[in-house]
C-alpha cells in the first residue's frame, strides 16, 4: 500500500509524517522533532507547504485544515468607492494577502466585509481592544446576518464568522489555528510585538488581511509584519481623502500659560527631576532610559523623591489649572458639537470627569457602561466624553467632530488616531482638534515630535 | 512548619469564588519587583532568608493589614501598606514585591454599582443637555445649576456630587477575601516567586532529577501536560549514580527562541520544588539583552508552595480502583512511580503501575485530548519494542481526528495492548488485556 504523506495540527504547528526524503529539500519550514519523532513546522507555513506538495504532485493526507468554504452573503447592496475597488484588486493580486493601509475614517471594515464574501472562507478578526471586537461584533452581524463568535473579554463562542482579541488569539490560537480559512488583522501593526505575532504563527489560514493607518512601528518590525500578513499592498494618505471619504479639519495648537502657584511647584519638581537623571547619568532619550529611571529611583531614598517629583512636574504639565479652563471655555465655544476629551492618564480624565459632570470611558469602565456611553454619544444623549487612551484605535465614533487633546504621549501614531476619531465623512461637517500645550514645560518637545506625521501638514 | 502545609491556608472574609490553590498558583513578581544579578552570563536570584527577623516581622505586619482588611477600600488597604512598607527599615524593592504577592492573594469586588450607574447616568443626560442648550460664561453657575436639579431629583448635596459620581473605582473597590498565610511561607512564597519570574523570561528549561522515583514524579508529569509542554528524558550516570534529564519547552521551540510558554515553565517551577534532589537550568533574556544562564538546585532551600500528593491518592486513582477490585482481587493498582525505558533512549513515565498477585507488573499510559502530542510517536516506537510492558489508553475523542484513528488502526501493538474509553477507562477494556500478560 502507498503511504502518503500526512498533514496535522498540533497546538500552532503542524506535523508531518512519511515526508519524502526526496521532498524534504523542498520544505525549508519542516525540522525533525525528537520529542514526538516527527517532522513539524510552524502552522502559517502551511500554504507553502501544501503548493509545495501540489507543485511536486505528491499525495497527501490533510487533517490539519478543518474549514471548507462557506457562502458568506451580506445582506446589504454595498457599493464600494473607487480606492476601496483598487484595495480589494491590490489584495487579490498579491495573491490573497498583505497590508491594506488607509487613513482612520476610510472604510476598512467595509473592505474586510467585501473581502469576507470574496474570500469565502471561515473567518477569524483579530482586533487589539474589546471594545474594538464588539464593534466589529455588531457590524458583522449586521452584513452578514449570522450568529457572530466572540472570543476574549469574558466570550468563548466559536462561530465561522468571529472576532477575537490579539491576546486572547496568542493563547487560544493553538487550539482553533487550523479552523479559519481566512485572518484578518485590524490594527495590524500592533501585530510584530513580541507575543502577539504568534497569533499569526500558529494559525494555517492560507489568505490573510492587515489593516492599519500607520503600519510603521518604532523598533522597525514591520517587516515582521510583512512576512507573516503579506507586504502592503495598498497604501493611501489621509490628505488623498480629506474633503472626499473624509471630513476637512484643522489642528488648533493653543499654548496655555501655568498658573503661578503652579508654575513655581512644576519648576521645583522639575529640578529635583533633572538633577538626579544628571547625578545619575541617566539618558531618557535612549530605549533603557526609562527602565533604568525606575530602578534608580528604587533605590534610595533621593530617588524616591526624584520619582515623585517626576510624577508631579508632570502631573502638572498634563492638567494645570489653565489647562482646565480652556477645556470649559472649547466645551462653550463648541455648545451643540460632539466633542471628545482626549487625556494621557486615567487621573486626568477623572479629574475633568468629576469637575465638569461629564461621562468617563477608561479601561476601568465597565462592559455595559461602557456600551451605555459610546451609544449615548453616538445618538446624541451625551454630546461629550471624556476618554485617557481606550478611544485611539479603531472605535468608530463618526457624529463626534471636536477633539480636545488636553494631553498625550510623544507618539505620532497616537495623535495621527486621535484625529482619525473625528474625520468620519458626515454632510457640512468640519472636524477640528485642539491641542493643549504648557507653555515652557517638557510638553513643548512632545508636541513637536509628534507633528512629523503628514497628517499634521494640513493644507 | 511541615512542607504539607504548603495550601493550609484560611480564607479570610467572605466566602471566595478561587480555591487556594488556584490563587496561590498565580502568584507572579512583575518585572520591576525582581531582585537578581548578573556576573559572568550567569544570573543568580537574591533571594531573602526566610529566617530574617526583621523581615519575618515586617512580613507579619503586612500579613496583619490583609487580614483586617475585608470590607476595607483598595486605596485604604494601599495606604496602610504603603505606611509600613516607607516606615521600616530594610529594601523597599523587597517590601513592595511581599505586598504584590499578598495583593494576588486579594479578592475584591469588582461588580459593577448598579446603583451608581443609574444615577451617572441621569446625571449626564441633564448635563449634556444643560450643556447644548445654555451658554455659562463662568463654570460656577453651571456647577450650581447641576447641583441644584440634582438636589431636587435625588437629594444629593453640592459637596457630595463630585465624591459621589465616581465612587466604584478600583480604588473604591472593597476587599471580600484574603487568603492568608504565615510569615515564614510568605517568605518562601516570595524566593518561589523570584526564581518564576525569571523563567518567564526563557524559553527552554532543563532538569536533572536524581532520587525522584516516587509519587512526586507523577506530580511533576502531570504539571508538564497540564501546562501543555513537551519534554524529552534521558537517563545519564554521573558519579555512578543514574540521573534523568528532563528537557522541557513547548511545540514552536523548535523554530524560535521564544519565550511563549514562560508562563507554562514558570507555572512547572512549582512541581519542581517537590523533587527531593534537582537542578534546574535555563537561558534567561529579558528583552533584547544578552541571555544568562539561570543554575539553580534544591540547596536554595525553597520550600513547596503548592499541595504534595505523597500521601494523596488522587480521585481518579481511587475511582480505578474500586471498579478493578469490583471486578477481580488478582490485580492491584497505585498511581505510575517509574520511568519505563522506550527504545531510542528515550523514557516515559506511566500514568498507572499495575501488579498481579503473581508479581507480573504493567503499566498504563493515557492520552488525553489534551496531551495527544506524543501518541503517535508512542505507537512507532512500541511498534519496533518487545521488552516493555505498557497498556495504552485513548480517549475516544482523539478517535476524531483521522490521521490517529488511522495509527490506530494499522498500529499492531495497539490492537493487542491497547484500549480506547470515553471519561475513565472501563474494566471491560482493560481486563483482558491484563488478563493476557498471566
Amino acid at each position: 500500500m502507498e503511504t502518503s504523506l500526512k498533514l496535522d495540527f498540533d497546538k500552532g504547528t503542524l506535523i508531518l509524517q512519511d515526508v519524502p526524503e526526496a521532498l524534504q529539500p523542498h520544505l525549508p519550514d519542516i525540522r525533525w522533532d525528537e520529542r514526538t519523532l516527527t517532522f513539524r513546522a510552524p502552522a502559517y507555513r502551511y500554504r507553502h507547504i501544501v503548493s509545495q506538495l501540489r507543485a511536486h504532485d505528491i499525495p497527501y493526507q490533510d487533517t490539519a485544515r478543518q474549514f471548507t468554504v462557506e457562502p458568506f452573503t451580506h445582506q446589504k447592496l454595498l457599493t464600494p468607492y473607487p480606492y476601496q475597488t483598487e484595495a480589494i484588486d491590490a489584495w487579490h493580486a498579491n495573491g490573497k494577502r498583505g497590508v491594506v493601509t488607509l487613513p482612520t475614517g476610510a472604510g476598512k471594515t467595509f473592505i474586510a466585509i467585501l473581502l469576507i464574501a470574496d474570500t469565502q472562507r471561515p473567518t477569524l478578526v483579530h482586533v487589539p481592544t474589546i471594545d474594538l471586537m464588539h464593534q466589529w461584533y455588531t457590524v458583522l452581524t449586521e452584513y452578514f446576518g449570522q450568529e457572530i463568535g466572540r472570543y476574549g473579554g469574558g466570550y468563548h463562542e466559536l462561530r465561522d464568522l468571529t472576532v477575537t482579541t490579539y491576546q486572547s488569539a496568542v493563547m487560544h490560537a493553538p487550539y482553533y489555528g487550523n479552523r479559519f480559512g481566512f485572518a484578518i488583522f485590524d490594527e495590524c501593526h500592533h501585530l510584530p510585538g513580541e507575543q502577539y505575532q504568534y497569533a499569526a504563527i500558529s494559525s494555517i489560514a492560507p489568505f490573510r488581511l492587515g489593516l492599519t493607518a500607520t503600519p510603521e512601528r518604532v523598533d522597525g518590525k514591520e517587516s515582521r509584519l510583512y512576512a507573516l500578513v503579506g507586504e502592503c499592498c495598498y497604501e493611501a494618505q489621509v490628505q488623498e481623502l480629506s474633503g472626499k471619504t473624509l471630513s476637512e479639519y484643522r489642528v488648533v495648537t493653543i499654548t496655555v500659560e501655568m498658573e503661578d502657584t503652579e508654575r513655581v511647584r512644576y519648576e521645583e519638581a522639575r529640578s529635583i527631576y533633572l538633577n538626579f537623571l544628571k547625578q545619575a547619568r541617566i539618558n531618557m532619550g535612549t530605549p533603557r532610559g526609562w527602565h533604568t529611571f525606575l530602578w534608580k529611583t528604587s533605590q534610595t531614598d533621593e530617588g524616591r523623591d526624584a520619582f515623585k517629583a517626576y510624577l508631579t512636574q508632570k502631573q502638572l504639565s498634563f492638567a494645570s489649572t489653565t489647562k482646565q479652563e480652556w477645556v470649559w471655555k472649547l466645551i462653550q465655544r463648541h455648545r451643540g458639537d460632539r466633542i471628545l476629551i482626549f487625556t494621557q492618564d486615567n487621573d486626568t480624565a477623572y479629574q475633568i470627569g468629576t469637575r465638569f459632570f461629564l461621562p468617563v470611558l477608561t479601561h476601568q469602565t465597565k462592559p455595559k457602561e461602557r456600551n451605555a456611553f459610546l451609544n449615548g454619544f453616538r445618538d446624541g444623549t451625551y454630546s461629550i466624553l471624556v476618554t485617557s487612551k481606550v478611544l485611539n484605535e479603531g472605535v468608530d465614533v463618526p457624529e463626534a467632530n471636536v477633539a480636545i487633546i488636553v494631553s498625550g504621549s510623544g507618539s505620532v501614531r497616537e495623535h495621527v488616531q486621535r484625529l482619525g476619531r473625528i474625520l468620519r465623512k458626515r454632510e457640512g461637517k468640519q472636524a477640528v482638534l485642539y491641542e493643549l500645550i504648557s507653555k515652557q514645560t517638557g510638553e513643548h518637545f512632545v508636541n513637536k515630535r509628534r507633528r512629523q506625521h503628514h497628517a499634521y501638514r494640513t493644507k | 512548619m511541615s512542607t504539607s502545609d504548603a495550601d493550609n491556608t484560611t480564607l479570610i472574609g467572605q466566602s471566595s469564588r478561587h480555591t487556594p490553590c488556584a490563587v496561590n498558583q498565580n502568584t507572579m513578581l512583575t518585572k520591576d519587583l525582581l531582585r537578581y544579578k548578573i556576573q559572568k552570563g550567569q544570573i543568580h536570584p537574591e533571594f531573602v532568608k526566610p529566617t530574617d527577623r526583621q523581615l519575618l516581622a515586617i512580613a507579619e505586619q503586612l500579613i496583619a493589614v490583609f487580614e483586617a482588611s475585608p470590607d476595607i477600600q483598595r486605596a485604604t488597604l494601599l495606604e496602610s501598606s504603603k505606611h509600613i512598607i516607607d516606615s521600616t527599615p530594610g529594601t523597599p524593592i523587597i517590601k513592595r514585591g511581599l505586598e504584590k504577592l499578598l495583593l494576588d492573594r486579594t479578592e475584591f469586588d469588582t461588580e459593577p454599582n448598579e446603583e451608581l450607574i443609574a444615577f451617572r447616568q441621569k446625571l449626564f443626560t441633564e448635563t449634556s443637555r444643560l450643556l447644548s442648550q445654555e451658554h455659562f460664561e463662568d463654570y460656577t453657575d453651571y456647577q450650581g445649576k447641576v447641583s441644584q436639579i440634582m438636589a431636587d431629583e435625588s437629594s444629593t448635596e453640592e459637596v457630595e456630587l463630585s465624591a459621589k459620581l465616581y465612587a466604584d473605582l478600583p480604588s473604591c473597590q472593597p476587599v471580600l477575601t484574603f487568603n492568608t498565610l504565615s510569615a515564614e511561607r510568605l517568605l518562601h512564597r516570595y524566593n518561589a516567586a523570584q526564581v518564576q519570574g525569571l523563567l518567564l523570561h526563557c524559553d527552554t528549561l532543563t532538569l536533572k532529577l536524581a532520587d525522584s522515583m516516587t509519587a512526586e514524579l507523577r506530580q511533576l508529569f502531570k504539571y508538564l501536560r497540564f501546562n501543555q509542554l513537551l519534554s524529552t528524558i534521558r537517563k545519564e550516570r554521573t558519579d555512578g549514580k543514574e540521573i534523568y534529564q528532563i528537557t522541557v519547552d513547548g511545540p514552536l521551540n523548535l523554530f524560535y527562541k521564544t519565550k511563549r510558554y514562560g508562563m507554562n515553565l514558570a507555572n512547572f517551577f512549582i512541581a519542581v520544588l517537590h523533587q527531593p534532589k534537582w537542578e534546574l537550568t535555563a537561558e534567561i533574556q529579558f528583552r533584547n539583552n544578552r541571555r544568562s544562564q539561570l543554575s539553580l538546585d534544591e540547596s536554595c532551600g525553597i520550600k513547596p508552595i503548592s499541595q504534595q500528593f505523597l500521601a494523596y491518592i488522587p480521585e481518579d486513582i481511587q475511582l480505578f480502583q474500586a471498579m478493578l477490585q469490583n471486578k477481580t482481587d488478582d490485580w492491584q493498582i497505585r498511581p505510575g512511580s517509574q520511568f519505563l525505558p522506550l527504545a531510542g533512549d528515550f523514557y516515559c513515565f506511566p500514568d498507572y503501575q499495575l501488579v498481579h498477585k503473581s508479581g507480573v507488573e504493567t503499566a498504563i499510559e493515557l492520552f488525553h485530548p489534551w496531551h495527544q502530542g506524543h501518541l503517535i510517536a508512542r505507537l512507532k516506537t512500541l511498534a519496533d519494542q518487545t521488552d516493555v510492558s505498557l497498556i495504552l489508553g485513548v480517549s475516544k475523542e482523539l478517535k476524531k481526528n483521522a490521521l490517529i484513528a488511522e495509527a490506530l488502526e494499522s498500529s499492531e501493538y495497539f490492537s493487542q495492548f491497547g484500549f480506547t474509553f470515553r471519561d475513565v477507562p472501563t474494566m471491560r477494556a482493560l481486563l483482558p488485556i491484563l488478563n493476557s500478560f498471566v
